[in-house]
This record gives C-alpha cells, sequence and structure tokens, in this order.
C-alpha cells in the first residue's frame, strides 16, 4: 500500500521526463545532429545523478511551503498536480509541473488548515518571472560570445558544426543534471516529510531516506525519457529547429544555468558569503525558462516578430495552472479522505511537527526499507544492463555503416 | 568522438578539393578554348582529356560528399543547401565538359576577324565562374563575406552578356560573306561559351540566399 501512495509522484515523474527532457535535447535531436537513443541515454543518466545528488535545495522550499505530513496526502497531492499537467497538456496549453505542484501543495495546505508560508510563496512565484527573465539574459551574453568566437577564427562551417554537436551533448547532460536536480522537488517534494526509510548503504556511498526517493523519481524520470519523450522530442524540435545550431546550444546552455542557479546550495552559501543576498532554491519550469532563451535571443538579433499570444498564454499558465492544481488537489482530499477513510494529514501544531509526521512506516520500518533496497538494487543493476546493451548495438550500428559504406564504394568502383 | 572528427574532416577535405576541381575545370576550359581558336588542337585535345577527368572526379567527390554528410549527420541543418551548391558547381564543369565536347565533335569554324572576341568571350565568361569559388569557399568559413564576393561573379556575367550580344550582332548583321548555317552554327557556339557564366549566375543566386540565410 505504501508503495502504491509513490505511484502518484512516479507518474508525475514519467510525464515530467517524457514532457521536459525535449527542452534540453529536443532541438539537438528534431534537428538530427544527436541521435534519440544517444540523447535519451545521457538525459537519463544525468537526471538521476541531479536529481540524487543536488535535489534536496529544490525540495526543501516545497517543504516550507506545505509539509504534507501523510502518505495520502502526498499521494493525492502529486496525483492532482499530475492530472492537471496531463490535462493542460491534452488541450495544448503551455503548462509547468512546478506551477501544477505549488497550487496542489496550497490545495493540501487549505483542505488541512495549515497557514502557507507567503514568503516562500512569493519567492516561489518570483522565480517563474526571474527564471525567464535570467534566461534571456543569459542566452543573450553566451550567443553574443559565440558568435563573437566564431566571426574571429573563422572556423569551418562543417568543423563548426562538429563542435556544436559535441557542445549540445556536453550542454544537454549539464541540463539534464540540472533538470533532475531542480525539478525532482516536484516529483517526489511531497513525499519527503512523509516518507522515513533507512539509509541505503550501497559500499561506495551511502543514500539518505529523501536520496532514495530522489532516485526512485529521478528513475521515474528516465522511464519517462526513454518511453515517452522522443516524439515530443521530435516535435517540439522542429518547433526550436528554425534556431541556428549555435543558438540551440546557447538555449541549452542558458536553460541548465537558470535551473543550476535555483538548485545549487553550494552557489547560494557563496553569495551569502560575498554579502549577497542568498539565491532561492526554487523548482523552474525549463519550458518557460526555455522560451525566456529563445525570446533573449530573437531580442538580440532585433526580431519584430515575438509571439506575445506565446507570452500571454505562459502568464495565463502562472495563475490557472495552480488554480486549477489546487481546486483539484482541496476536491481529491475531500473524495480521499471522506469516501476511501484514508489519512491525508493534518494540521502541523508548531514545534511538534516531526513529532506529528504520520508516514504509516514507523510500525515496520525495516520492511519498506528492505523493499526500496531491493528495488533500487535492481534499478541500478537494470541500468547497468541497459548501459552495456545501448554500447553493444551503437557498435553493431557503426560496424554495419562502416561495411555497408565500404560495400557501396567498391560497388560503384 | 575522434571517429567523429575525422568524417567531419574528411568531408572539409574533400569539399575544398571538389572546388579545386572546378576552379582547374574553368582554367582549363579558357586555355582550352584559346587553343582551339588559334589553331592548336594538340593542346586542345589535352585539355579536353584533363577536363573529362577533373568532371569525373568532381562527380565522384560530389557523390562521397553528399553520401558522408547523410551517413555522419554532418551539417544537418545546411546540408540541402550545401548539397543543392555542390550540384549547381558541378553543372559549371559539366557545361563546360559538354561545350569542349561541342567544339571537338562540331568543329566550328572560327573566322579570323571573330577570334579575338571569342576570345575576351572566352575569359568574361570564365572569370564569371572562377569567381564564384572564393565566394562559395567563404560560405563555410565567413558566411557574411560571400555576398560581395559575389558581385564581380554578376559583373562578369552581364559583361558576358553584352560581349556575346556584340558578336552575334555583328555575326549578323557586319558579316555577309558568311552563310546562315554557318551563321547559326557560330551562334550555337558563343551561346556555349556564354553559358558558363549564366551558370556561374544561378549558382551565385544560390549561395547569396544561403548566405543570408546563415548570417539571420
Amino acid at each position: 500500500m505504501i508503495l502504491f501512495f509513490l505511484t502518484s509522484g512516479l507518474f508525475l515523474g514519467w510525464s515530467l521526463g517524457a514532457n521536459d527532457a525535449s527542452n534540453v535535447f529536443g532541438s539537438a535531436v528534431g534537428s538530427r545532429m544527436i541521435s534519440f537513443r544517444k540523447a535519451a541515454v545521457v538525459a537519463s543518466l544525468f537526471v538521476i545523478l541531479g536529481a540524487v545528488i543536488q535535489g534536496a535545495g529544490t525540495s526543501g522550499t516545497l517543504g516550507k511551503l506545505g509539509a504534507v505530513n501523510a502518505l495520502g496526502g502526498s499521494f493525492t497531492v502529486a496525483l492532482a498536480a499530475a492530472v492537471t499537467v496531463y490535462m493542460m497538456t491534452k488541450f495544448s496549453m503551455p503548462v509547468s509541473t512546478t506551477q501544477a505542484i505549488v497550487g496542489a501543495i496550497i490545495g493540501w495546505n487549505l483542505f488541512t488548515g495549515n497557514p502557507t508560508d507567503t514568503a516562500t510563496l512569493s519567492t516561489i512565484v518570483g522565480t517563474w518571472i526571474s527564471g525567464p527573465v535570467l534566461g534571456a539574459i543569459f542566452a543573450i551574453l553566451l550567443y553574443m560570445l559565440i558568435v563573437r568566437i566564431k566571426r574571429r577564427l573563422r572556423i569551418h562551417m562543417i568543423l563548426f558544426e562538429s563542435y556544436i554537436k559535441t557542445g549540445l551533448l556536453i550542454a544537454g547532460a549539464f541540463a539534464s543534471y540540472s533538470l533532475g536536480a531542480n525539478n525532482i522537488a516536484n516529483v517526489m517534494g511531497v513525499f519527503v516529510p512523509a516518507f522515513r526509510l533507512d539509509d541505503l548503504d550501497l559500499g561506495i556511498f551511502t543514500l539518505s531516506s529523501a536520496q532514495q526517493l530522489f532516485l526512485l523519481g529521478g528513475l521515474a524520470i528516465a522511464a519517462g525519457i526513454l518511453t515517452y519523450s522522443k516524439k515530443v522530442m521530435e516535435t517540439v524540435g522542429s518547433n526550436i529547429v528554425n534556431l541556428t545550431s549555435e543558438a540551440a546550444l546557447v538555449v541549452v546552455l542558458a536553460q541548465s544555468l537558470v535551473l543550476f542557479i535555483f538548485s545549487s546550495s553550494a552557489l547560494s552559501g557563496f553569495m551569502v558569503k560575498l554579502g549577497l543576498p542568498p539565491i532561492p532554491m526554487v523548482p523552474v519550469s525549463s519550458s518557460q525558462v526555455i522560451v525566456g532563451c529563445v525570446i533573449g535571443i530573437g531580442l538580440y538579433k532585433g526580431a519584430r516578430n515575438i509571439n506575445f499570444r506565446l507570452l500571454g498564454q505562459i502568464a495565463i499558465g502562472w495563475i490557472s495552472t495552480p488554480l486549477m492544481a489546487g481546486l483539484l488537489s482541496f476536491f481529491s482530499l475531500f473524495f480521499i479522505k471522506n469516501i476511501f477513510n484514508i489519512d491525508t494529514g493534518h494540521k502541523i501544531i508548531s514545534g511538534a511537527a516531526e513529532g506529528t509526521l504520520n508516514t504509516g512506516t514507523e510500525a515496520r520500518p525495516w520492511n519498506i526499507s528492505e523493499v526500496m533496497k531491493y528495488i533500487i538494487l535492481a534499478a541500478i543493476i537494470t541500468g547497468i544492463i541497459a548501459a552495456v546493451y545501448y554500447y553493444l548495438l551503437e557498435r553493431k550500428r557503426q560496424r554495419e555503416l562502416r561495411k555497408s559504406e565500404e560495400w557501396f564504394w567498391k560497388n560503384i568502383k | 568522438m575522434a571517429l567523429f572528427t575525422r568524417n567531419t574532416k574528411n568531408t572539409i577535405v574533400k569539399i575544398d578539393e571538389f572546388f579545386d576541381n572546378i576552379d582547374l575545370g574553368i582554367l582549363v576550359f579558357r586555355e582550352g578554348i584559346r587553343s582551339y581558336i588559334s589553331g592548336d588542337t594538340g593542346s586542345f585535345q589535352m585539355h579536353l582529356h584533363k577536363v573529362d577527368q577533373l568532371e569525373s572526379n568532381a562527380d565522384k567527390l560530389q557523390r562521397e560528399v553528399e553520401n558522408e554528410m547523410i551517413t555522419h549527420s554532418i551539417l544537418p541543418q545546411h546540408r540541402e543547401d550545401v548539397t543543392r551548391l555542390i550540384e549547381e558547381m558541378d553543372e559549371i564543369i559539366d557545361g563546360i565538359k559538354s561545350s569542349m565536347y561541342e567544339f571537338d565533335i562540331e568543329i566550328p569554324e572560327i573566322p579570323s576577324v571573330l577570334k579575338e572576341n571569342l576570345i575576351s568571350l572566352t575569359e568574361v565568361s570564365a572569370n564569371a565562374a572562377e569567381e564564384l569559388i572564393p565566394a562559395a569557399r567563404a560560405y563555410f568559413r565567413a558566411p557574411h563575406t560571400v555576398r560581395e564576393k559575389l558581385v564581380k561573379v554578376y559583373y562578369f556575367e552581364s559583361e558576358t552578356d553584352k560581349i556575346a550580344f556584340r558578336i552575334k550582332k555583328r555575326i549578323f548583321h557586319e558579316m555577309d560573306d558568311i552563310d546562315l548555317a554557318r551563321k547559326a552554327h557560330l551562334r550555337y557556339i558563343i551561346h556555349h561559351i556564354e553559358k558558363i557564366s549564366d551558370l556561374a549566375q544561378t549558382a551565385a543566386d544560390m549561395l547569396s540566399a544561403m548566405a543570408i540565410k546563415t548570417a539571420i
């Protein structure tokens, strides 16, 4: 039953992987600069790494907004967010998982009578605007730099394109890492306060309770990337493909920088050391940041045909997505609690928050931890087998390609 | 990644080799026609043989470049344009070859009063094609300089038209000593020489559009 509660978060992770991986590798795959298989493997691996290594920062912020303290509540909140994302995507409206989860958490706060931390909320809402703006600024600066380097060095177009290709792969890996680090909170953040697991010692490193959840969430995102993102990448990619290859690289780099900045605790600490205000650790929407980056490049190039309709839709999304997710979360919690009689959480009494957590795992902590251990080990082994299989498949493809080329030229002569 | 860079460098070398072939073909065309007009048949045959080799080599390089660009996913965004540019430039050397073969097969008799005119027509027509090569090379390294290089192609093409027009007018208006069939034959030969600059202009138009697209 406990694992069942996680399914809504895993579903949200799957849909995030299917949708948001296109922001990272869409332009590269859409323009056939990088094969989907290579992109999917790199993105999956780095999303998981980002989630496990650096996912804690943004999850903490969501926890401050509303520490969902029962698994039934976490399940419903994640489900409400997932359904909102699904519905908005179905009606072709630009949607952000971040905004959906924020709305759903506020719905839970209202339902359980917990106050919503307005300071945290305003920080989060602030980043919805500052994220795309920062993306635009980074994109302009990086684009200026790349164009100048290209002009000054007079690199052959084909060689330059091959550097861009390599750059896209590296930037894509960085962007995937940042996406995992920044957006894992949307997927698993609501489960962190309600889920307590024993630390998992894997010999080389130990995974904390939250990290185990992030690993599971990361695997769900990876599953979304591997199973469903191809179509999205090719569709979204063909929309971005009108950008030049250097612009595509700039967009990916700028996006990854923004996501990284909003999820790096180390960078935030460094800012504090310099006497500057700390950077808020907030999950931001990669789709909206990418729109900011594209607009930034458009502005630099002096484009007059900026799609204000798209900007308007994004602004509407800032209100409609959290509102829809909030309402859905509120009413779903009502049904789950009153019809299925499942604990969806309760009001947190100040100073006794830890003690009031109802995880449902305290009675048999070893049990669920053991299960998690086997799930994670199985996932790691499957990942290694898949990586070896992919490597062998790539080698076979290369060998066949070389053979067919040799055959062609032998016969044409 | 090393394999990937090797493929890229191979393709660059092949594209450069292709342009070298076209460049040499234009030189040989100029010298070949001059040899024919001055009556040096041996030299003309040697140039004809050379053009034949260059054209076949250019065809092979064109196929190899197209093949490599597809199989190794080189320049996916500009692949179609580059392929078309190479095709258009291959048309030039094809045109050169067919022109020289026309001379070899039909053995046109050039009136001595027109010899200088035809040599200068060949010069200017070849110049138009020759000026296209640096512009095409620049497309790959400095696309923003392509258009300024193409100005010379358009200039020489228009000069070719003017010279061809003058020669044709002279043939049909002033040279009453030759019969109409020979006049028509000469017009046909002039058209063949003039065609090289027209092909260069077609490629230049395309290159110009490609340069704008890359610069945006």
